[in-house]
C-alpha cells in the first residue's frame, strides 16, 4: 500500500467518523444505526494504520494488489449492510401497511357504530 | 406529586395479570398504564378484560418506543414522575414508595431501583457486563452507578420532557450515562428483584454482544459528541 493511499484512508475514516458524529449531534440519526458506520470507519483506520494486515489478506486470497483487497473487503461489508437495510425497509413497509390498515379499519368501525344513532348530537372523535 | 407507572408489555399474556395485580395490591391508588407494544398474543385482550388501562400500539416499536409512548402520555396528563416497570414480574412494587421518597427528599432527576446499592454484585457472566458498564460510566460521567442495567427507573418532570421529545433517549444505561455527564442527578435505592414470572428473556448471546457494543461505543465515544446542554 502506498503512503498516499494510507493517508487517504486515514483522512477518509476520520472524516467519515466525524460526519457520523455530527449527525448524531444534530439528532438526525439513531445511535443504534450509527454504530455500524462508526465501526466501519474504525476498520478503515485499522487497515491504513496496519497495512501488514491488508498485505497478509492479499497474499492469502491471491488478490493482485493490496488496494484491491481493501476494495473487496469494503464491497463485501457494504453488500451485507445493504441487504440488511433492504430487510429493514421491507419490515418498515410492512409496519406502515399494518398501521394504515388498522387506522382504516378503526375509522370504518367507528363510522359503522355511529351511523344507526345519527340523531342530532355527533360524538367527536376521541383519538389521541 | 403524581407518579405514573409505565409498563411496556410485549407478548406478556402469562405474566401481565400477576404483575398488575401485585402492583395494585401493593400500591393501591397508584396510576399506571400498560403499553401493549404490538403483541401478537392476548396481552391486550387480557388487559381489557381485567379493566387495566392499556395503550395499544398497532405495530411493535421496541422497548424504547413503547416506553416513550408512556412518557408522552405522562407529559400530556401532567404527571410529575414516571416509573419504568417491567411487565414480566421482575420488579417489586414494594420499593416504589422508597423511590418516590428518595426523589422527593433529594430532588434528583433519576432514581434507579438498584440491586447492588448495599449488596455485593454476584460474579456471573451476566453481571460482568453490568460491572463493565459501571466502570465505563464512572470513567466518562464521573459517577458510580452500582446497577446501570436495572430496568426499574424513576424520572422526574425534566427528564419526562427530554424523553418524550427526543430521539436517542432510550431507557438504557447509555442514556443514563449521557444525562449524568450533562448534569442530571441520579440516586440509587436498594431493591430486590425476582425471577421473571413467565416468558423467556429477550437477551441471548448475540443480542447481548450487540447490546454491549452499543453501550460501549455510545458511552465511550458518542456521548461526548452529543448536545452540551439539556433542554
Amino acid at each position: 500500500m502506498s503512503a498516499l493511499l494510507r493517508i487517504l484512508l486515514i483522512a477518509a475514516s476520520i472524516f467519515y467518523c466525524g460526519w457520523t458524529l455530527y449527525r448524531i449531534y444534530r439528532a438526525q440519526v439513531k445511535i443504534e444505526d450509527a454504530i455500524f458506520w462508526i465501526c466501519l470507519s474504525g476498520v478503515l483506520l485499522i487497515m491504513s494504520l496496519f497495512p501488514e494486515l491488508v498485505i497478509l489478506g492479499t497474499e492469502l486470497t491471491g488478490v493482485q494488489s493490496p488496494v484491491n483487497f481493501v476494495f473487496l473487503c469494503m464491497i463485501f461489508i457494504l453488500m451485507v449492510k445493504l441487504f440488511h437495510l433492504s430487510m429493514k425497509v421491507s419490515a418498515l413497509e410492512n409496519k406502515l401497511h399494518e398501521l394504515a390498515q388498522r387506522y382504516g379499519i378503526d375509522a370504518f368501525e367507528k363510522e359503522q357504530t355511529r351511523l344507526p344513532r345519527e340523531t342530532g348530537k355527533s360524538s367527536e372523535d376521541e383519538e389521541k | 406529586m403524581k407518579t405514573l407507572v409505565i409498563i411496556p408489555a410485549y407478548n406478556e399474556e402469562e405474566a401481565i395479570v400477576h404483575t398488575v395485580t401485585t402492583l395494585t395490591q401493593t400500591c393501591p391508588g397508584i396510576d399506571y398504564v400498560v403499553i401493549n407494544d404490538g403483541s401478537r398474543d392476548r396481552t391486550s385482550r387480557i388487559c381489557r378484560e381485567h379493566g387495566y388501562p392499556v395503550i395499544d400500539l398497532p405495530v411493535n416499536l421496541g422497548l424504547a418506543g413503547a416506553f416513550q409512548t408512556g412518557v408522552r402520555y405522562a407529559l400530556e396528563q401532567d404527571y410529575d414522575r414516571v416509573l419504568q416497570f417491567d411487565a414480566d414480574g421482575q420488579h417489586d412494587p414494594r420499593y416504589i414508595p422508597d423511590m418516590e421518597a428518595e426523589m422527593t427528599r433529594t430532588g434528583c432527576d433519576i432514581v434507579i431501583g438498584s440491586r447492588f446499592c448495599d449488596q455485593k454484585k454476584p460474579v456471573t457472566a451476566r453481571m460482568l457486563g453490568s460491572r463493565m458498564l459501571t466502570v465505563a460510566i464512572r470513567i466518562t460521567a464521573g459517577k458510580r452507578i452500582a446497577d446501570p442495567t436495572s430496568g426499574m427507573r424513576m424520572y422526574n418532570r425534566d427528564m419526562i420532557r427530554l424523553f418524550a421529545r427526543n430521539i436517542n433517549f432510550g431507557p438504557e444505561p447509555d442514556t443514563v450515562s449521557f444525562l449524568v455527564s450533562r448534569g442530571a442527578s441520579v440516586r440509587e435505592v436498594q431493591v430486590q428483584m425476582h425471577q421473571r414470572f413467565a416468558g423467556t428473556s429477550y437477551l441471548n448471546a448475540g443480542r447481548s454482544a450487540r447490546y454491549m457494543l452499543h453501550m460501549f461505543v455510545s458511552i465511550f465515544l458518542i456521548q461526548f459528541f452529543r448536545k452540551r446542554q439539556l433542554n
